[in-house]
């Protein structure tokens, strides 16, 4: 009993110093303090930076990359990848396009195919990872050209225009004062972070990345999770297409080309293992912002878009390098 | 008397936190198996690493072949003469045999600036050192990593061999092999020892010690308690020189009130390593099940767990026939199974100890799929109470703890599932000796008090002898056998168990 208080006390009596000092050596903590700094750097020389007007503008356009950051949390959490989900975009975007246009349907009804289009295309992703074992980054390199493709046949390289007007209330309206994809992502976020840290789904998750085996012996739903969370994926590509439309009031079948790229750095840069078992999505968030604040705070100081990358890059490689080497002496403490 | 080939003295090494080792020293001679004992954690390893010169002394002195010595690197210690094979295998397994043997220093011809493999001479000085260790049929241009592990060992040997060594560290080698591996892998040991060869042979098991070693050396938390001539001790004599204590039962088994059918497997068949399965286990029965490596005890216990899915035949829980495609449905009808790779099968090691207890459980501690985090607490630390698990919170992560601790999460994880039928697959594998009389006692209790039924799959006759109820013997996919506990004896058990390959 004696022993039981006293773990007690290392355990859980930590001084709110020490906690302070965890939070913000952690790695999520150690981004943030990185994303105000270039905050503060971006401001200063640039007027323009720190509106309320740029600022939703940027909200804006880190919604469809942020949409699909969320579900690849889960899936690189597990250990694996979702290539494709820049080309589900740009399927479900054409989708929406050909069935409101081509088959004559209601919007309504074309966005509903567009969802579903897309939560299907993650579904067979999942589905044939989990029961012919191809590993995820072959499966969806694959259908990362095959759903592509897909939207070109479909489209035949013809893009549809003309839209309701309110329709562009989606990606170019506000909703109490905030852009309305803006709040889609908040929502999104919260209910990942929930599912992530509270439910029996996201403790499945981190079972799976850290050990799969040890996972499904202990009886764990480890094909039925996987098949959920690349749907889950596919779902919000789809929806990230519905709002691309919708910002962009035209559709086209190469919507978002390379976006994959995005929302995957956004979630390493936010501290997941790449080789699963750890993540968060505060850091995936933090990721996303600072990817999408600082292309635009080079921009508009005049920085050209080569010149942008470079940057971006370095500034991703330097915070992975700062992370490692804090989190190395953390754990040999 | 012939001079030690090596004669460590007074060695102390510290590491953060830790005195591992507290003043040991004893001596290997040429032409001597001189076996090292301890539990985990009483400094082997880090006494084998002084030797190998993978770490330095803080103080004390090493001399090896007659000169004092301080390798700094294990590199000065593999020319100097020292071999060491550790657990895991350092072998490339892409690699031939002949360049894994002579990895590193490889006969060349020298051409100027460049020097060539000499792929002939090579492979002619690879076959002459497996014959020497009297391996006659293995081809030297094979890629390792398509030998057995038995192999893999020989291999291992015979490189250490190509560097001339005087000394060979082995580090509990027979631990992933079968029956008939370790018989060879005794006479090629046998063998070095006559050529001169100095043996340092550590194992957690008594027995090998016994059957091969000439002297024995006993640490106990770093320090040396003592050096034994084999033929002059006893294994309860070891025993209570490694845990400090006299361990007056290593299988504490209690009289149990047998009750009414638990599980019944009638016809079970899964191709290829079940044939034909059909058992029973009763309530409060210890059921073991012997047979060799590879004889489909694993793979059927896994059949009825739901890992695999049986091809035809019947699974009766209290005489329910009930249907079992996969593991959560094996738990909903009161089936548990502790695997016997805890390492992977049976722990996320990378996550806590809370986690890993709630694991199987999940469903329970959780309201429409929110986990009650305290529920899970609970949990955890009932079961550091209940089972003496040595651990400072429920929040540590299970790789720290030590094997025979994590075998004692594995169970406790299994446990809160409240099951009606545990199988337990090598309950006691890699656990030391003071941990595994305390497994045996815990699987005792279960049985006495709790009314458990227990099919415990295990490679160790003492073990199946000391604690089962009823023996069943596998063979090839099939029970060819079963014995009482009275009628059992270890010599009829083992002639089930290789009676197929005695006619061969």
């Amino acid at each position: 009993m004696a022993t039981m208080e006293k773990s007690k006390m290392i355990g859980d009596g930590k001084s709110p110093s020490q906690i302070l000092k965890d939070i913000a050596l952690s790695q999520e903590g150690i981004l943030f303090i990185i994303l105000v700094l270039t905050i503060m750097i971006l401001s200063r020389s640039n007027e323009n930076f720190l509106t309320t007007r740029n600022l939703f503008n940027q909200g804006r356009l880190m919604a469809e990359v942020g949409l699909m950051a969320l579900p690849m949390t889960f899936i690189i959490i597990t250990g694996g990848i979702d290539l494709s989900v820049g080309s589900i975009l740009g399927l479900s975007a054409i989708l929406v396009g050909y069935t409101w246009s081509n088959l004559g349907m209601p919007l309504e009804v074309a966005i509903v195919m567009a969802l579903l289009g897309g939560s299907l295309a993650g579904f067979i992703n999942g589905l044939i990872i989990v029961r012919i074992n191809v590993p995820p980054l072959i499966m969806t390199l694959a259908t990362l050209a095959f759903y592509r493709g897909l939207a070109q046949g479909i489209s035949e390289a013809r893009s549809v225009t003309g839209y309701p007007e309110w329709f562009f209330g989606l990606g170019q309206g506000t909703f109490l004062g905030f852009p309305s994809q803006l709040w889609l992502l908040i929502i999104a976020i919260i209910i990942s972070i929930t599912v992530l840290q509270r439910t029996t789904l996201g403790r499945t998750l981190y079972a799976i990345g850290n050990n799969a085996v040890g996972a499904r012996f202990s009886g764990l739903p480890v094909d039925r999770t996987l098949l959920i969370i690349y749907t889950f994926s596919g779902f919000m590509a789809g929806l990230s297409g519905v709002i691309f439309v919708s910002r962009f009031t035209t559709t086209r079948s190469d919507m978002g080309n390379g976006l994959e790229l995005d929302a995957i750095a956004a979630v390493v840069l936010g501290g997941t293992s790449i080789f699963g078992g750890k993540g968060s999505i505060i850091g995936t968030i933090i990721g996303v912002v600072m990817v999408q604040l600082l292309r635009n705070g080079l921009a508009i100081n005049g920085v050209t878009n080569d010149a942008t990358i470079v940057v971006i890059g370095s500034v991703l490689i330097v915070a992975i390098l700062v992370n490692n080497q804090i989190q190395r002496l953390r754990q040999s403490e | 008397m012939t001079e030690p080939i090596l004669q460590v003295t007074d060695i102390h090494k510290r590491f953060p936190g830790v005195h591992a080792l507290k003043g040991v020293g004893f001596d290997v001679r040429p032409g001597e198996i001189h076996a090292l004992l301890g539990e985990n954690g009483a400094g082997k390893s880090t006494l084998i690493k002084i030797i190998a010169g993978v770490y330095n002394p803080d103080s004390g002195g090493i001399n090896f072949g007659g000169q004092a010595v301080a390798f700094t690197n294990p590199r000065d210690a593999q020319n100097a003469g020292v071999a060491t094979m550790y657990q895991e295998l350092s072998l490339y397994p892409e690699l031939t045999v002949a360049e894994n043997i002579f990895m590193g220093h490889a006969p060349h011809r020298n051409f100027g600036l460049f020097s060539i493999v000499d792929w002939n001479t090579m492979y002619s000085q690879a076959k002459e050192l497996l014959e020497e260790l009297e391996i006659y049929d293995m081809d030297v241009k094979r890629q390792v990593g398509t030998l057995n592990v038995g192999n893999r060992q020989r291999v291992e040997i015979a490189k250490a061999l190509s560097l001339n060594a005087r000394l060979l560290i082995m580090d509990e080698p027979t631990a992933a092999l079968t029956e008939s591996d370790v018989e060879s892998l005794f006479s090629t040991v046998r063998l070095l020892r006559e050529r001169g060869v100095g043996i340092i042979y550590i194992s957690h098991k008594l027995i090998e010690v016994f059957e091969l070693a000439d002297r024995v050396t006993v640490l106990r938390d770093g320090e040396y308690i003592g050096t034994k001539e084999v033929s002059e001790t006893n294994e309860g004599e070891l025993i209570s020189m490694m845990v400090g204590r006299s361990i007056d039962n290593l299988f504490p088994k209690q009289e149990a009130e047998i009750g009414d059918v638990v599980l019944e497997v009638r016809n079970l068949v899964r191709e290829p390593h079940t044939k034909n399965i059909s058992f029973q286990v009763r309530a409060g029965e210890i059921v073991g099940l012997a047979g060799l490596v590879g004889s489909g005890r694993s793979e059927t216990a896994q059949v009825i767990f739901g890992i695999d899915t049986a091809e035809s035949g019947d699974i009766y829980i209290h005489g329910q026939p009930v249907k079992i495609t996969q593991p959560a449905q094996a738990i909903e009808h009161g089936i548990a199974y502790v695997p016997e790779d805890r390492g992977t099968q049976g722990l996320i090691k990378e996550m806590t100890i809370r986690e890993n207890v709630s694991m199987a459980v999940l469903k329970q501690v959780s309201h429409a799929s929110f986990i009650d985090t305290d529920a899970e607490k609970n949990i955890a630390k009932q079961a550091i109470e209940q089972f003496g698990i040595r651990a400072y919170s429920t929040e540590q992560i299970a790789n720290k703890l030590s094997g025979g601790n994590q075998q004692k999460v594995v169970v406790s994880k299994w446990l809160a599932s409240n099951p009606l039928l545990i199988i337990m697959d090598e309950p006691t594998r890699g656990v030391d000796v003071g941990a595994k009389a305390e497994i045996h006692r815990l699987m005792s209790a279960l049985a006495a008090e709790r009314g458990l039924a227990i099919l415990m799959i295990s490679s160790e006759l003492p073990e199946i002898l000391g604690m089962s109820d009823r023996i069943l013997v596998m063979r090839d996919g099939e029970i060819v056998a079963e014995f009482t506990r009275e009628e059992a004896t270890q010599q009829k058990i083992g002639a089930a168990m290789m009676s197929a390959e005695s006619v061969v």
